[in-house]
């Protein structure tokens, strides 16, 4: 008996249950894809997710308060601030962290409202003005104004930064492997951006989340990270196939790569998970949201890289070879 | 093993090195760390001046730093982003009311003379030529009456036009404009040659200094608006460092107990190779001037994740070639070797996307981009050179006596052995099958 790829234990068989795994590929996707195809008809923007004043204008104001604000007092508030013809203003409380000492910030009253051209400081005066009168121990915290112009020139620069590293991601590896695996590469990227947007999609529509310039932040650390992890696959696979293409299938060595790998996606996805469970668990209130589309990028990012990517790669394998034979 | 000793003290000299630098030098945090404000102006075309020149955002520059750093000893910095606009940006301040005040006023002192009719009653006011232009310098005195005022001396030039004005004037009060409002007007009594006047309204202690502030740093050469402020008070930036730091150790701790349960004495070496390549990283940061912001705490801690990544890929990839049957010697080379490309090829892609979104990204992705990539090309130095090094130290050349030490069991060496072909002579060489 020979030691060979087809000796490797199998914990998972990728190839023999594809089918079971592209369905759940879309059980997972189907939601936020509704969510999202349902923000773009009802959103004044029409955008699939629910857009922040980063990038269509606006002003947030956020106030540190000692105590939680109910529901009842948000209505409150906001009925206060129409009355001092505020336009429009969303009133989010921002829960606190883990840690709670006499330092830190508790809870986070944050107010969102459009941007004023002409007098915008007169405008942010008059929300603290309102606030304080109810809640005399709020102290301003963080204030961002962003225009109109500059927040759509952000969202078109940071588009066009997106789709140029995947192009660059594409060109690399079809140098370094084949243009199918940079496809595969992609397409899994896509997968896992999917779905960190369809579930913030549907943050968006039941909590009122919104997307900022830290959202394509997050989003770019989720396509890196991707990446990485279906290359560390991929690379097996062409070592493997080196080795054993004559005495193997391309489906059994594709399987036992996977399965090779599996720990090591396994293992880095864990640590780098301990790291954000530790950010989002003791980390500034500010950036919850930001370490949340990390853990679920990182999550989805090793599901793809071990069911889908490879899958997919094998698939158009065999469809090439049934041609192939269909010629002969 | 010569060779292995010597680079052992060079990674120990780097160290060391590292942990002097991280000492030595202050740490840049960026506006959300510490608390500041942000702002971005755009100059902004009138029906007089249709083009922004590149002499007008240096004049604006100019003005604006003397307007919000009269003394010019704060840390406030103003560059130039693009064609029109210019980025402020003031450490540790987040009450924006005053430097809107400052930013937006357009500071326009105007003497005007009046226009009489035949009772030589004032009719209108109108423009005498004698502006802010010609003033030397502006200072807060006290009058008679121990009121606050502005007290004014002109340049040759303005004290020509004031004898003149005033001469002309004699008996008749004239009008002081400051931003299309009246401040006063006073009568003029005599002609004043020497060139000095006073200003002389309602004026608190504050206000008296800051329209003295705004004359002495002159007139916007072109108006500005506000495209974008952000600010952060320092409570809320403390706040966010302290947690970030809490973050940081715990979720590294419980990086370095996990790594260690899983892949026992290589784990414990990964860990200590994880320490250095912390401290290199932050000492990289240090040196390049690398300001840490949110954003590129993400970077670093993503790249802290694939420095462990490399790691894990060697270790496993070693444990693979143990269980071949190789010595200790050859599965720890043929472990580095055979994971290089895939460490190599993960790490360039990332490197790829770096590049190109610090150079398009907006500032908060550059920070981002910047630690990330800083992190990427260290974690290879860290995991090829550090790891291997300790690695090779620590289990030399052998047979490997005790499986546990890499987390294996007896039997699965054993077994390998029975389903390799491989012959164990051939292993020992480092054969690649």
């Amino acid at each position: 008996m020979s030691y060979s790829v087809l000796n490797t234990k199998k914990i998972i068989d990728v190839i023999k249950y594809r089918w079971l795994w592209f369905s759940i590929t879309l059980i997972l996707l189907l939601p936020g894809i509704i969510a999202m195809i349902y923000s773009m008809i009802h959103y004044p923007t029409h955008s699939p997710l629910r857009v922040g004043i980063d990038f269509t204008g606006g002003s947030i104001i956020q106030y540190a308060v000692d105590h939680n604000i109910s529901s009842e007092n948000v209505a409150n508030i906001r009925t206060k601030l129409m009355d001092g013809d505020i336009e429009n203003p969303v009133i989010q409380v921002l829960k606190p962290s883990a840690t709670d000492s006499e330092t830190s910030i508790k809870y986070i009253l944050s107010i969102k409202t459009k941007f004023a051209e002409e007098n915008q400081s007169e405008e942010l005066e008059k929300i603290t003005k309102i606030i304080k009168s109810d809640y005399p121990e709020a102290e301003v915290v963080q204030t961002n104004s962003v225009g109109p112009v500059l927040g759509q020139q952000l969202f078109v620069n940071s588009m066009i930064a997106v789709v140029l590293a995947l192009l660059g991601i594409i060109v690399y590896l079809t140098i370094r492997f084949h243009f199918e695996f940079a496809l595969a590469a992609i397409l899994a990227l896509c997968h896992d951006l999917l779905f960190v947007m369809g579930i913030f999609s549907i943050l968006g529509l039941f909590a009122g989340v919104q997307i900022d310039s830290l959202f394509v932040t997050a989003v770019l650390t989720v396509l890196g990270f991707s990446v990485h992890d279906t290359i560390v696959v991929f690379d097996r696979i062409r070592e493997n196939n080196k080795f054993y293409a004559k005495n193997a299938s391309y489906d059994d060595i594709v399987n036992a790569s996977v399965n090779q790998t599996l720990a090591r996606s396994i293992n880095t996805s864990l640590t780098t998970l301990i790291t954000l469970g530790a950010l989002y668990f003791f980390g500034g209130v500010t950036t919850k949201d930001f370490v949340l589309v990390m853990i679920l990028g990182i999550a989805i990012g090793t599901y793809s890289s071990i069911f889908f990517a490879s899958t997919l790669v094998a698939l158009w394998n065999d469809m090439a070879e049934a041609k192939k034979a269909g010629k002969n | 093993m010569k060779n292995k000793v010597i680079m052992f003290w060079i990674i120990i000299a780097l160290t060391l090195l590292s942990i002097f630098v991280i000492h030595s030098m202050p740490t840049r945090l960026g506006l959300d760390l510490k608390g500041g404000s942000r702002i971005v102006l755009e100059a902004q075309t009138t029906e007089t001046i249709s083009k922004i020149t590149q002499d007008m955002m240096d004049a604006l520059k100019a003005t604006l730093d003397r307007r919000i750093n009269p003394q010019g000893i704060s840390e406030i910095t103003i560059q130039q982003i693009e064609d029109k606009r210019l980025l402020i940006e003031i450490p540790t301040d987040s009450d924006l009311k005053e430097v809107r005040r400052k930013l937006s006023e357009i500071a326009e002192l105007e003497f005007k003379k009046p226009i009489l009719d035949d009772n030589g009653n004032v009719v209108r006011w109108e423009s005498s030529g004698l502006t802010g232009k010609d003033l030397e310098k502006a200072s807060v005195g006290t009058d008679e009456a121990g009121k606050w005022v502005i007290q004014l001396s002109f340049n040759a030039q303005g004290a020509r036009k004031f004898a003149q004005l005033t001469k002309e004037f004699r008996g008749y009060p004239i009008a002081i404009y400051f931003n299309g409002e009246v401040m006063s007007e006073p009568l003029v009594k005599q002609e004043i040659i020497g060139g000095q006047a006073q200003i002389s309204g309602d004026y608190t202690h504050e206000r008296a200094k800051a329209d003295v502030d705004l004359l002495n740093a002159g007139a916007l050469p072109v108006p500005a608006k506000i495209l974008e402020e952000n600010a952060v008070s320092p409570t809320l930036g403390v706040d966010s460092l302290n947690k970030s730091y809490i973050a940081g150790f715990v979720g590294l701790a419980f990086v370095m107990l996990f790594v260690i349960f899983w892949y026992r004495v290589p784990g414990f070496i990964a860990d200590i190779a994880l320490i250095i390549y912390s401290l290199i990283t932050f000492a990289v940061f240090k040196i390049t001037g690398v300001t840490l912001t949110l954003a590129g705490i993400a970077g670093f801690i993503l790249s802290v994740g694939m420095a462990v990544d490399a790691n894990i890929l060697i270790f496993e990839r070693t444990k693979e070639e143990l269980k071949a049957g190789r010595t200790l010697f050859t599965a720890i080379n043929a472990g580095f070797d055979r994971a290089f490309t895939s460490i190599f090829d993960s790490n360039m892609s990332t490197i790829i996307t770096c590049v190109i979104l610090y150079f398009l990204g907006s500032n908060i992705v550059k920070g981002f981009a910047l630690t990330l990539a800083i992190g990427v090309a260290v974690s290879m130095f860290s995991a090829i050179t550090v790891t291997k090094n300790f690695m090779h130290l620590m289990f030399g050349t052998g047979q490997l006596k005790h499986p546990a030490l890499f987390g294996l069991r007896e039997s699965d060496i054993n077994q390998a052995y029975e389903a390799a072909e491989t012959k164990r002579e051939k292993a020992k060489f480092g054969v690649l099958d």
